[in-house]
């Protein structure tokens, strides 16, 4: 299944990436076709392009600030959760996009 | 503007001085209408105040302040004479009255104490701290300057007897201060004690005085009433500095009780026995050089403004201050054991068991940074292919001169001498100038000293030397060309240079020359005054280095004369550019001509550095060019010997040099002076930078293994004082709120026992990751993790662009959830290895 994803923090220094590193980790070893674009102090970084986002099945927000671009993803479904989820506990993100 | 009404002369003005007439320029209004028969009144149009000029109390209390129209009448025998001595004075000299005393720089106070106090349930007070230090002790409470009440029924005696009284204290008062002006222990005291001996000499007070004697008044009850009039008069002023003053009137009022009443007086001086803390609404500066050094251990004030007296004595003499602690005497009570931290700004108890470990800590912080830090500044700056540039400091006062070797300076490029010529009626005598010169000469401890003769004329007037006035002062009578007409003055100045030559490496050097028979002339005066030092046996060193600035284009055309002439060469580029290019730097419309990087001035500066050096002789530069360290490869490039600046900016532009190249500099100076459009010289200057930041992201001072913290809060602040020791924070408790604040959005743990606390913030000098590696692991706060026993943390320098170092910081935070690398992190043996270890994962250098 493909999935996209982005994360954002306030700061965008370190959490932005650490979310991003770890559900791309999780995500690959679960089976899944992900691609996650950060947004942080470097600005958007890995960005979705159109294609990306048309040929996912669903969206992760791992954000603690509004998304940039929402429009994006506008026809797509959408899971929003706090950043520190994706952190934490990124198992129980996938359980629920697979439920 | 002068014109005669009735039989007294007289003049407008507008007073422009930011704080108004305050006590400086009143005291030198002063002096110059003292020496002149005549009466003289000045007006404050606004107010309708009039008063003396011939007493600082009653100019003061006219009010003047920023924009008040005041007219100046003169009436009497020598009107005309005291008329244009005083529009000299209002024209030329007042408006140079502004300069603040030298080191005064109000911090901002924090509100907020450190968070393993505020945890800790510590009460702080909070101060500006005005001199900087830790200090603890007990608590003595002053009750300040506060004059007696209890005066009212005393009896006075017939008027005469308690006039004489009054005239033999004041005579008692004042040959106690200038018993110790005779021997200041700086320059700073000595200015204070001035001030206060105008005071105790005032026409005014004494005036007042009478008047209340002759009312029937005790001697004592006069001294009250006159203080508490002028007291009045002064503190309803709307300048702070003004207001200040009232407690130098207060001091020597109480003086002059002490001289009446004997020194039964409850303000008497207190002796100090134990390390003890002094807490006073505010201290006469008399009152501070009378307690006991060794147990004034910080000092306490309810209020005190950044120009009163006390404070900048305290800075002087080193005494942890905080001043604008409010209730202070209310709040700290008598014998009680406090901390004064004057680093951060607050006043604590000592009886906590927090407080105590808190200082125990800081204490090592502080014995640490100080071995670390001096580390990266000191020694010559020698540029990577091995070439020294000297890097020394400009001075023009006592206090610059201990920032500038405390600052690691290689020595004093330009000493300026003019300033103890301004602002004052008589020239300084040679006794006066010797001792600052031979006190520069000590303190430089073997380096050289380059001292200017006085540079006056031009921007800077002093009413001694009747200078004509001039269309066009900047190309007319200054520096050097003066030097005839005022022989005795510079007379005076070169024994004083040549005999403080006997205590160091001091060398002399000429402003403004422009010839060949100026260098003769100046040659010449030396020579007279060695043999007149000669003849009284007076030591000086007979080979002192001679020297001369090179600011008027035409010495650029004349070096093979001048080589043959003198022993070495300044450049004052500020000068020189606006003589070079016809250019006025401080005329809006033409500054953006005056520009120093203008290649025909390049060229010029180049050639001239060239033909010295053929000549086998010595050139510096100490102009502002030599100020901006963007330039320092054209600096380099030149092939400078020297370059000369303020002392606050040697240590950065010592590690500049450091990390340049000779060789690439003068390829780009090559480069630089071809170039036909100013944008191409500002992309090769940008291109010629240093290429690494001066400090390193990472560096083993900020890997902190085994730590023993208890909890987060100590962990915390681990990791700020490692930051403060290795010279990254100036600001600990900035730093340590912004890592805090961003830790209030959620805690920075995450899985595996690792937090990354991190910030973007003012308050590092450089962007930085700190690790701390725990003994035990601790709470982090967050409701769901695991202690935490590893943190990493980031700072960043808030900036407009978004740091290249961002992109490591990135990396970091990737390779955090790579459980090989946690590993690796959680066993490495030791500071030196983690630090490796990190700087090759990520990629960056360690130096």
């Amino acid at each position: 299944m493909k999935v996209v994803a982005v994360t954002a923090c306030p700061t965008g220094i370190a959490h932005t990436y650490m979310a991003a590193a770890r559900l791309e980790k999780v995500g690959k070893s679960l089976g899944f076709d992900i691609k996650v674009e950060t947004q942080g102090a470097m600005g958007i970084e890995n960005k979705l392009t159109e294609r990306d986002i048309s040929q996912a099945e669903i969206a992760i927000f791992a954000v603690d600030i509004a998304v940039e671009e929402r429009e994006r993803f506008n026809g797509v479904k959408v899971i929003q959760v706090p950043l520190q989820d994706a952190l934490k506990d990124p198992h129980s993100i996938f359980a629920k996009i697979q439920s | 503007m002068t014109q005669r009404s009735g039989t007294s002369v007289e003049f407008a003005f507008v007073c422009s001085l930011s704080d108004g007439l305050h006590a400086r320029p009143a005291s030198q209004l002063a002096e110059v209408a003292i020496e002149y028969a005549s009466d003289c009144l000045i007006t404050n149009l606004r107010t309708g105040s009039v008063a003396s000029l011939k007493s600082v109390l009653a100019i003061l209390a006219t009010d003047i302040r920023q924009g008040d129209r005041c007219i100046v009448q003169v009436r009497g025998s020598d009107e005309q004479a005291a008329h244009s001595a005083l529009l000299r004075f209002v024209e030329q000299v007042l408006p140079t009255c502004d300069v603040p005393l030298a080191g005064l720089h109000p911090t901002t106070a924090s509100t907020t104490l450190p968070r393993t106090l505020q945890t800790a349930g510590v009460k702080g007070y909070f101060g500006s701290p005005v001199s900087r230090g830790l200090g603890r002790g007990k608590v003595i409470p002053l009750s300040g300057m506060a004059l007696p009440r209890d005066l009212k029924g005393q009896a006075a005696s017939d008027p005469q007897s308690e006039l004489a009284q009054i005239k033999r204290a004041m005579a008692a008062v004042r040959g106690r201060i200038q018993e110790k002006l005779a021997h200041p222990q700086s320059p700073t005291e000595a200015a204070v004690l001035q001030a206060d001996l105008a005071i105790a000499s005032d026409v005014s007070l004494s005036q007042k005085l009478a008047e209340h004697v002759s009312q029937g008044k005790s001697a004592g009850q006069a001294v009250m009433e006159a203080g508490a009039f002028f007291i009045d008069l002064l503190r309803h002023s709307e300048s702070e500095y003004i207001r200040e003053r009232a407690l130098d009137i207060e001091e020597i009022c109480l003086h002059l009780l002490q001289e009446i009443y004997g020194v039964d007086l409850q303000t008497a001086a207190i002796e100090l026995r134990e390390p003890s803390v002094v807490v006073a609404e505010t201290l006469a500066p008399q009152q501070l050089l009378g307690l006991e050094r060794q147990w004034l251990k910080a000092l306490v004030l309810e209020h005190s403004g950044a120009t009163s007296h006390v404070v900048i004595l305290a800075r002087s003499l080193g005494i942890p201050t905080l001043t604008g602690v409010k209730n202070a005497r209310g709040i700290l009570s008598a014998g009680q054991e406090v901390v004064v931290d004057a680093i951060r700004g607050f006043v604590v108890p000592q009886s906590s068991a927090a407080v105590q470990k808190f200082y125990e800590r800081e204490q090592k912080t502080l014995e640490l940074r100080r071995e670390f830090l001096p580390v990266p500044a000191t020694g010559p700056a020698i540029t990577t292919d091995g070439k020294t540039l000297e890097v020394a400091a400009n001075a023009s006062s006592y206090e610059e001169l201990s920032l500038a070797f405390e600052k690691d300076a290689d020595g004093i490029g330009l000493f300026r001498t003019e300033m103890a010529y301004l602002q004052r009626r008589r020239p300084p005598s040679e006794e006066e100038q010797f001792a600052i010169y031979a006190e520069a000469a000590r303190a430089a401890a073997g380096r050289p000293v380059i001292i200017r003769t006085f540079d006056l004329g031009g921007d800077k007037d002093a009413p001694y030397l009747n200078l004509p006035p001039e269309d066009n002062p900047f190309l007319g009578y200054r520096g050097v060309r003066i030097y005839s007409e005022h022989h005795e003055l510079l007379q005076a100045q070169l024994r004083a240079i040549l005999r403080a030559s006997a205590f160091g490496q001091v060398q002399v050097m000429a402003p403004m020359i422009s010839s060949l028979d100026e260098v003769r002339q100046f040659k010449a005066s030396i020579s007279e005054a060695m043999q007149d030092l000669a003849r009284k046996g007076i030591a000086f060193r007979s080979d002192i280095r001679i020297g001369v600035m090179i600011e008027v284009p035409s010495a650029g055309f004349i070096l093979d004369q001048l080589c043959a002439a003198v022993d070495f060469f300044s450049l004052g580029t500020n000068d020189l550019n606006q003589y070079f290019l016809a250019a006025d730097r401080d005329n809006p419309k033409t500054a953006e001509l005056s520009d120093v990087l203008h290649p025909g001035f390049l060229r010029f500066l180049k050639r001239i550095v060239e033909e010295i050096h053929a000549a086998g002789k010595w050139v510096g530069m100490c102009g502002e060019m030599a100020a901006e360290v963007r330039y320092l490869p054209v600096l380099i490039g030149l092939g400078l010997d020297e370059i000369s600046l303020p002392a606050p900016g040697i240590p950065g532009v010592k590690r500049a040099v450091a990390q340049l190249s000779a060789a690439e500099c003068q390829r780009a100076l090559a480069n630089i002076v071809e170039c036909e459009e100013k944008s191409e010289i500002e992309e090769l200057i940008e291109r010629a930078q240093p290429a690494r930041s001066a400090q390193p992201l990472l560096s083993k001072e900020l890997v902190l293994l085994g730590s023993q913290s208890k909890d987060k809060e100590e962990a915390m602040q681990e990791i700020v004082d490692a930051f403060y020791i290795a010279g990254r924070t100036e600001d600990r408790q900035r730093l340590e709120e912004a890592l805090w604040s961003r830790e209030a959005v959620y805690a920075t743990d995450f899985a595996h026992g690792f937090a990354v606390p991190h910030c973007k913030t003012e308050a590092v000098t450089a962007d930085s990751i700190g690790v701390v590696r725990l003994n035990q692991a601790i709470d982090w706060g967050s409701a769901d993790s695991k202690p935490v026993n590893m943190i990493i943390m980031m700072a960043m320098r808030k900036s407009q662009n978004p740091s290249r170092h961002l992109e490591i910081f990135s990396k970091l935070a990737r390779k955090l959830m790579n459980e090989d690398f946690r590993g690796h992190l959680l066993t490495v043996g030791n500071a030196h290895d983690m630090a490796t270890y990190l700087a090759q994962q990520l990629e960056i250098s360690l130096h």
